[in-house]
C-alpha cells in the first residue's frame, strides 16, 4: 500500500533532538530514531483503507472504555457532580478572573496598515481571507454532550511560535532576518495558519482576517466561566511569534512589546478576558492517547507579564478537569517549570472523583467518554457541512 | 565535546579539489589539494629540485608528474593544461592515470596521519544526474576499494546530504543542501537527517570554464583563475572574459533552478513540511559575490513547490562538504 510519511508525527523526535547541543550527538540521535522509524508514522494515501491492526486497536479501545464505564457507577447527573465540586475546587485567583479590557481604538487606516491608539501598527500587506468564522458551540461545565450556547465573536487568544528557521538576531544579519521573516509570512499566508504574526523586529502582520477562522489551534480545548470550547479555530484568535522553542533568543524584546499592544487591542475589540489569553501548549490535546500537549509551543517561558497578562500557566488546564486528559513526562520536560495549572487541574479531578465516590481513574474515564461523544458529534457536523 | 571515533575523517572527493576534514579539539581542521596533475619532462635536476622543495610528485615513464596544489603553478609556468583525474563529478574513464593520481594525492594528504586500524573515512559521492544513470557505481566502488587498500574503513555519503549535515544543524538537519562544485551541482532534500530527494545536474564550474574558454579562446584553466579571482554578479564588465563568465554563470544557475523545480514537482511523495525549510548553497562555484542573490531571484521567479524560509551561503563553502562527511563519520562511530 502506498504510504507517505506524516512529517508532523515526528514532533517528539524533533523536540528531543532540539535539546541536544552537540551537532554530532544530535545527528546520531536523529539517524538512529529515523532509521528505527518508530516515531515516524505513516498514513495511507487517500482512497486506501486504514490498516486492520489500527482498526482493531480502535475497536478494542472502545470496548475497553465501554466496559470500564459500565462497571463503575456513572453519575446520574453531572450537574450534581459539579455542584458538589464547586464547594471543593480551588478557587481561581481573583487576578485571573475576567477584568476590564483596556480601551484601544483605531486611529488611522490605509490600504497597507492600521494604526491604533496604543501605538499598535498592523501591516495589512499579506492579509488574506479564509473560511468565515462559524458559530461555535459552547458546552456546559456541568456535563452533557449537547452545547448549551453558541458564540460568534472570538472569546480568546491562543499564542503560538512559528517554530521556523531563525537567523542570529544581529545587525549584520539584517537582510537575512528580513528575508526569513518575509518568506515565513508568505508561508503562513498560504496555510492560513494564524490571524497575526509578529516578526522578530516586532512588526505585526494581519494574515487571516479576524472575521475568518485560521487553522491555528487544531484539536484543542479551553474553558472559562461561560463554558467549554472545543477545537478553537473558530472561537479563539491565533497570534504567532516568529521564533522557535529552545532557541537562544526565543523572542525579542520588540516582539514582546508588540505582543502587548496587539493583545490590548484584541482584548479591547472583543472584550476578551485575561484568562482566555493562553498558549498553544495549554490548549492542545491529542485524542489518540488522551494526553495534553500534542503541540508544545509556548509550553514554558511565555512572557505573560511582558504582554500585560497575569501568569496564566496558573489556570487549571481545562482539558484535564473537564475531559479527563492526562500528561506525560515528555510534556513535563517541555514545560521547564511545572505549571501550577497542572497541579490545580489534578487537584480538581481528585476532589471531583472523591465527591462522586469514584477512583480517579474511573472518574477520568467518565470525563473522557464525554469528550469522545462531543468530538464525534462535532466531526459529524463538520462532515455534514463539507457535504 | 568528545566522541568515540575522534580520529574519523571526512573526505570530499570533488572534481576540482579533494578536501579532508578532521576533528581538532572542539573545532574542525581542513586540508585541501587540487584534484589535478601536470606532467613535465623528466630531468635529474628537476627531480632534485622537487625533492628539495618537498613538492609532491611521482616519476613514471620518463615523466615527472606533479600533483595537487603545486600542479597549478607548474601548469602556469609551462603553459600546459592541467589534467584532472575526475570529470563531471566522477572518475574520468578517458584519463588513464585517474585512479593512480587520486591515490597519490590522498597518500600525500594522509601522510603523517598513519591510518589506525579501521579508522573511519566518510567520503562523498555525487547523486545520479537527473535523467541518467551514469557511472556512479564504478566511481563509488573504486574509491571505496582505494580507501580500503589504504587501511581505512570507508563509508560514503551523498554530497548534497553532506551539506545538510554540515550546515543545517539548527533545523535538525532538515532542509535543502546544494553543492555547486566543479563537475556537478548536487542537491539533497533531507528531513530530520534522512535524505528524501537527491540528484545532480552536470552543469557546474567546469561547464562555465570550458564554455567561456571556447568563446574567448583562452585556456579553461586561465578562465577558472579569472572566475575565482575577480568575477562577481551584478557588475558591469568592460572585458569580454567577465562578460562571458556572467552569461554562462547565469545559464548554470537557471539550469539548476529549473532542475530543482522539475525534480521537486515530479516527486510524487514529496512530504508536506510543517514549516518553511532552509536552503544552503555551497561549493567553490557558489563563491562569487552576488551568486546567492542571483540564485534567489531566479528561484523566486519559479513557482517552487516547497516553501523555503531562507537561502544562504554556507559558512565555509569550500570546506562544508568535507565537514558534513566528517560529522556523518563521527555520528556513525
Amino acid at each position: 500500500m502506498a504510504q507517505i510519511p506524516i512529517l508532523d508525527a515526528s514532533v517528539w523526535v524533533e523536540r528531543q533532538a532540539g535539546r541536544i547541543a552537540d551537532p554530532v550527538d544530535r545527528l546520531r540521535f536523529l539517524r538512529r530514531e529515523m532509521r528505527q522509524g518508530t516515531r515516524l508514522r505513516t498514513r495511507p494515501r487517500q482512497g486506501t483503507q486504514p490498516r486492520p491492526k489500527h482498526r482493531w486497536r480502535q475497536a478494542s479501545l472502545v470496548v475497553g472504555l465501554i466496559a470500564m464505564v459500565a462497571i463503575v457507577p456513572v453519575p446520574t447527573g453531572t450537574a450534581e457532580t459539579f455542584a458538589k465540586e464547586e464547594r471543593l475546587v480551588v478557587p481561581i485567583p481573583k487576578a485571573l478572573l475576567a477584568d476590564l479590557a483596556p480601551r484601544v481604538w483605531l486611529v488611522d487606516k490605509s490600504g497597507a496598515s492600521e494604526l491604533y491608539s496604543n501605538g499598535l501598527r498592523i501591516d495589512l500587506t499579506f492579509t488574506v481571507a479564509n473560511r468565515p468564522r462559524s458559530r461555535f458551540p459552547i458546552f456546559s461545565l456541568a456535563g452533557g454532550a449537547e452545547p448549551v450556547d453558541e458564540g460568534r465573536q472570538p472569546v480568546g487568544i491562543v499564542y503560538h511560535t512559528t517554530e521556523s528557521n531563525l537567523a542570529p538576531f544581529e545587525e549584520e544579519e539584517n537582510h537575512r532576518l528580513q528575508r526569513i521573516g518575509r518568506n515565513l509570512i508568505e508561508w503562513v499566508r498560504q496555510g492560513r495558519s494564524y490571524h497575526y504574526v509578529i516578526d522578530r523586529f516586532g512588526r505585526v502582520y494581519r494574515v487571516v482576517e479576524e472575521s475568518d477562522a485560521a487553522n491555528h489551534a487544531g484539536t484543542s480545548i479551553w474553558a472559562d466561566s461561560r463554558g467549554v470550547y472545543v477545537n478553537l479555530n473558530d472561537s479563539f484568535l491565533g497570534v504567532s511569534f516568529e521564533g522557535r522553542t529552545g532557541a537562544v533568543d526565543e523572542v525579542t524584546p520588540a516582539q514582546v512589546a508588540a505582543g502587548k499592544v496587539l493583545t490590548e487591542m484584541l482584548r479591547s475589540r472583543y472584550g476578551i478576558a485575561t484568562e482566555n489569553c493562553v498558549t498553544h501548549a495549554q490548549v492542545s490535546v491529542n485524542p489518540q492517547n488522551m494526553r495534553i500537549g500534542e503541540h508544545t509551543d509556548w509550553a514554558g517561558k511565555f512572557p505573560f507579564a511582558g504582554v500585560g497578562l497575569p501568569d496564566n500557566y496558573s489556570i487549571p488546564v481545562a482539558s484535564m478537569y473537564v475531559f479527563g486528559f492526562d500528561y506525560d513526562s515528555v510534556f513535563l520536560r517541555a514545560t521547564g517549570t511545572r505549571w501550577r495549572g497542572l497541579d490545580l487541574a489534578e487537584l480538581r479531578v481528585a476532589r471531583q472523583s472523591a465527591a462522586e465516590g469514584l477512583e480517579t481513574r474511573q472518574y477520568r474515564a467518565v470525563l473522557q467518554h464525554r469528550y469522545k461523544d462531543i468530538a464525534s458529534a462535532l466531526k459529524e457536523k463538520s462532515e455534514e457541512v463539507m457535504k | 565535546m568528545s566522541h568515540a571515533g575522534q580520529n574519523a575523517i571526512g573526505l570530499d572527493v570533488g572534481t576540482s579539489r579533494i578536501v579532508i576534514a578532521r576533528r581538532a579539539e572542539d573545532d574542525f581542521r581542513f586540508e585541501s589539494q587540487l584534484n589535478a596533475f601536470v606532467a613535465i619532462p623528466y630531468s635529474k635536476i628537476t627531480e632534485g629540485v622537487l625533492e628539495r622543495e618537498k613538492i609532491p610528485h611521482t616519476v613514471q615513464l620518463g615523466q615527472i608528474i606533479v600533483h595537487g596544489n603545486e600542479s597549478e603553478k607548474f601548469a602556469g609556468l609551462l603553459n600546459a593544461e592541467m589534467r584532472r583525474p575526475m570529470t563531471g563529478g566522477v572518475l574520468d574513464a578517458k584519463e588513464p592515470d585517474s585512479l593512480g593520481m587520486i591515490r597519490e594525492i590522498l597518500t600525500t594528504m594522509f601522510a603523517g596521519h598513519r591510518a589506525e586500524k579501521r579508522q573511519k573515512v566518510c567520503f562523498t559521492v555525487p547523486a545520479a544526474p537527473l535523467g541518467a544513470g551514469g557511472s556512479l557505481t564504478y566511481h563509488e566502488a573504486t574509491l571505496r576499494q582505494l580507501l580500503t587498500d589504504l587501511n581505512y574503513e570507508p563509508v560514503s555519503i551523498n554530497e548534497g546530504l553532506a551539506i545538510v549535515y554540515s550546515e543545517l544543524e539548527s533545523s535538525n538537519y532538515t532542509g535543502i543542501g546544494i553543492s555547486c562544485g566543479g563537475g556537478l551541482c548536487n542537491v539533497c532534500l533531507a528531513y530530520l537527517s534522512v535524505p528524501i530527494i537527491s540528484f545532480s545536474i552536470p552543469k557546474a564550474g567546469d561547464y562555465i570554464d570550458t564554455s567561456a574558454a571556447s568563446v574567448t579562446g583562452e585556456r579553461a584553466n586561465r578562465i577558472r583563475l579569472t572566475k575565482e579571482d575577480s568575477f562577481h554578479f551584478n557588475g558591469f564588465f568592460a572585458d569580454k572574459v567577465h562578460q562571458v563568465l556572467g552569461v554562462y554563470y547565469d545559464d548554470m544557475i537557471r539550469s539548476l533552478v529549473t532542475a530543482l523545480k522539475d525534480a521537486f514537482t515530479r516527486t510524487s511523495n514529496l512530504p508536506t513540511f510543517n514549516r518553511p525549510i532552509p536552503m544552503v548553497l555551497s561549493g567553490g562555484t557558489a563563491l562569487p559575490p552576488g551568486f546567492r542573490d542571483r540564485f534567489e531571484k531566479l528561484l523566486w521567479e519559479q513557482d517552487f513547490p516547497v516553501t523555503v524560509s531562507d537561502i544562504r551561503l554556507a559558512q565555509d563553502p569550500l570546506h562544508s562538504t568535507a565537514k558534513g562527511a566528517l560529522v556523518c563519520a563521527l555520528s556513525d562511530s
